[in-house]
């Protein structure tokens, strides 16, 4: 076949495409088929059982019109995304501790990374025992300190069930953080440290004007990762609180599952997912922008 | 000649896979909720059901509770639902009104032996615009354990008689880690509270809400009074099956308003729990609401009449009586139940106890309203509930929300 493209170039292109054609079918069959046909899906009403009806922007006018819980869920998206920073900074400690010359600290690292490679769900179920009431550890230290007569029911608490479920999160993901901080520290030269030491910088400033600036890269890709995290934390509310009590810790992508499969609407939850696309969509525009709008571009050399 | 050989075997392999289809067995699937340690019996039922059908294959799937629901909505939504499913509460009624299910009226009109085996009060809880698509599988509904210890403890004798009498009792029981009350929330069990207070969700027509009345605000602020002086454990509007049940199985709370079920897991893990510290007494009233199970077969099904023989012989005196002995439970047929009781008075006295409770006031059935949008209409309702509850609103702004809410559903 390739006898019958005459120029070299036209082969190579040929093959290229050859080669992309797997990958580009699967992409499409199970990410732009699936896009659109959420989208169609949010416009009409429908159910497993019967056929679909249009039914215009009926859900779309319903969510941002009439429906609380989905402010509540996208409040809460934001604030659990807010805690990406909050990681990121105890994240970067971690790192500059584990950084320097102190005795056994590849034993630190392996430990602070440990809670990384655990699955979501057991983390939500250890976690859900130390906020318990009666029995949970924090609890118990707590009464202990004789910081509280009686248990705290953090998960039941709307004043403490959101912080108690990114307290969680950010325990999970700070030995990740960690080492991606830590491979940026490293690759800091020594001798840049050594030069502005030299010039009369104190630690608080090399750290400001040498480590910081350095390790942007690293902590844009950080934040990133803490971003996408929140929009997919399902298995962690999940487990830990099922979105309650009343809403109080439901995200946009739990509100997505029990819209879908609790109350059995599924047209309402793709107008939610799409609800959901356009906010991630808007970040990633923002975030593009915030690394001076060529994040992911490939340097070709031409 | 190899040319040959190759056209003839190719030949015969599209005929055997042409006559596939033909000798294929026919085949019926059954989803049960969340039984696998049934797995022998339901071997027996397969077994039996050869007997009757031999042309029949029976494929047997289970379920837990949560995964129950989206798998039998997928596997409709693929043109592939199982021929007979085993629900619980009020998710069919999704699926009725949706038009899934199989009315079962034709087959009992045909056969009326089959109707005449149940209780006719829980023939009416898997009812939909007057047409029977369910039949009872096993029987549960709410009523109130409580600890005799903590009664005798506060200086108490009798289970309450009154709405107010739960909160008073619950009160005086409550003292540093020890709470009075405890109810569950899912699936409408919390009701009763509001139907003893004469509090109705919707209109008769099912059309508009009719819970935003002075009684029903006479009743949460009371609810939302006793959750913060801790007269009622927090745990009756946050926690789901096991947390409440765990809580009173570990001896710290008075009461508990939960369906029958609850029993043997308190039981199980309580070691308090015997005939002379555990009481069970129906709510004040005698309401109730149903949590019980039933089987329906899909509309989709390929092999109804098969579908029908089979659901009769699981509903058949021999496999009621099996199962409600095995898995401690009432069937809603009547001969079976009378065997079960028999069972349960002569090897285990207080769970016949606890099913004969259970068998009383079936005129005070509450929270199972047709509502073709039952989900969503709880989901708007129970939020608000919650968030009066637990101080996050006060009654008014919660009622006043929920109502809204509800007709919102119910106009759709």
């Amino acid at each position: 076949m390739f006898q019958l493209i005459r120029t070299k170039r036209h082969r190579e292109l040929a093959l290229v495409a050859l080669f992309l054609v797997p990958s580009l079918a699967i992409f499409t069959l199970y990410r732009i088929v699936p896009l659109f046909w959420n989208l169609g899906l949010s416009f009409t009403e429908w159910s497993p059982f019967k056929p679909a009806k249009f039914a215009g922007l009926y859900h779309y006018e319903e969510m941002l019109f009439y429906d609380d819980v989905f402010w509540t869920a996208l409040w809460n998206t934001v604030v659990f995304m807010a805690s990406a920073p909050i990681a990121i900074a105890l994240a970067l400690a971690v790192a500059m501790l584990v950084n320097g010359d102190i005795r056994g600290r590849n034993v630190y690292r392996a430990i602070v990374f440990l809670s990384y490679p655990l699955m979501t769900v057991a983390v939500g179920i250890i976690w859900r025992w130390l906020f318990d009431g009666k029995v949970g550890l924090i609890n118990y230290v707590l009464r202990g300190l004789g910081l509280t007569e009686k248990g705290i029911s953090f998960l039941d608490s709307f004043e403490w069930a959101m912080a108690s479920v990114v307290v969680a999160a950010i325990w999970q993901v700070i030995g990740f953080f960690m080492i991606i901080l830590l491979t940026g520290l490293q690759s800091i030269p020594r001798n840049l440290h050594e030069a502005a030491a030299i010039d009369g910088a104190g630690a608080w400033q090399r750290f400001r004007r040498v480590t910081l600036p350095l390790l942007r890269p690293s902590i844009f890709l950080c934040l990133v990762i803490g971003i996408i995290n929140s929009f997919t934390s399902f298995d962690l509310i999940y487990v830990m609180t099922g979105g309650g009590p009343a809403n109080a810790t439901e995200l946009l992508i739990t509100y997505v599952y029990r819209a879908g499969f609790v109350k059995n609407q599924f047209d309402y939850a793709a107008a939610l997912t799409v609800a959901l696309f356009v906010f991630f969509l808007g970040l990633t525009w923002i975030a593009n922008r915030a690394s001076g709008g060529d994040a992911g571009a490939v340097e070709t050399g031409e | 000649m190899a040319l040959k050989r190759v056209l003839a075997g190719a030949t015969m392999a599209l005929a055997v896979l042409a006559a596939g289809p033909v000798a294929a067995q026919k085949k019926i699937s059954v989803l049960t909720w969340n039984i696998p340690v049934y797995e022998e019996k339901i071997k027996g039922w397969i077994a039996d059901f050869k007997q009757i059908r031999p042309d029949i294959t029976v494929e047997w799937i289970d379920k837990k509770g949560p995964e129950l629901g989206p798998f039998y909505q997928t596997q409709s939504a693929a043109g592939t639902p199982p021929d007979i499913v085993n629900v619980q509460g009020a998710l069919w009624l999704e699926y009725a009104a949706n038009g899934a299910l199989l009315d079962l009226g034709p087959y009992l009109a045909k056969e009326r032996e089959v109707a005449g085996r149940f209780d006719p009060n829980f023939m009416k809880v898997w009812q939909f615009e007057g047409k029977q698509y369910l039949l009872p599988f096993y029987i549960t509904k709410t009523l109130l354990f409580y600890n005799k210890e903590m009664f005798k403890e506060a200086g108490l004798s009798d289970p309450p008689k009154t709405f107010d009498e739960i909160l008073s009792h619950a009160a005086k029981m409550t003292k540093g880690e020890k709470s009075g009350f405890l109810t569950a929330n899912f699936d409408w069990l919390y009701w009763p509270l509001f139907a003893m207070n004469g509090v109705q969700l919707v209109t008769p027509d099912l059309k508009k809400a009719a819970f935003n009345t002075p009684a029903a605000l006479d009743t949460l602020t009371k609810l939302a009074k006793a959750t913060d002086s801790g007269a009622i454990n927090k745990i009756a509007w946050t926690g789901r099956w096991v947390e409440p049940n765990g809580a009173f199985a570990a001896g710290t709370v008075g009461m508990l308003h939960i369906h029958a079920p609850a029993f043997f897991y308190v039981r199980g893990s309580g070691k308090w729990v015997n005939q002379d510290t555990l009481g069970v007494a129906a709510v004040p009233g005698g309401w109730s609401t149903p949590n019980s199970h039933a089987l329906f077969i899909s509309k989709a099904s390929k092999e109804p009449d098969a579908a029908w023989e089979f659901l009769k012989l699981i509903t058949s005196k021999k496999w009621a009586v099996t199962f409600g002995t095995t898995l401690n439970n009432l069937t809603g047929n009547i001969e079976a139940d009378k065997e079960i009781m028999a069972h349960f008075k002569a090897n285990d006295p207080l769970a016949a106890r606890v099913l004969e409770v259970q068998m009383s006031n079936l005129d005070k059935i509450t929270g199972n309203w047709p509502l073709a949008r039952d989900s969503q209409v709880k989901e708007a309702f129970y939020t608000e509930i919650q968030n009066a509850v637990l101080g996050r609103k006060t009654p008014k702004e919660a009622l006043d929300t929920a109502e809204r809410n509800v007709n919102r559903v119910l106009s759709r």
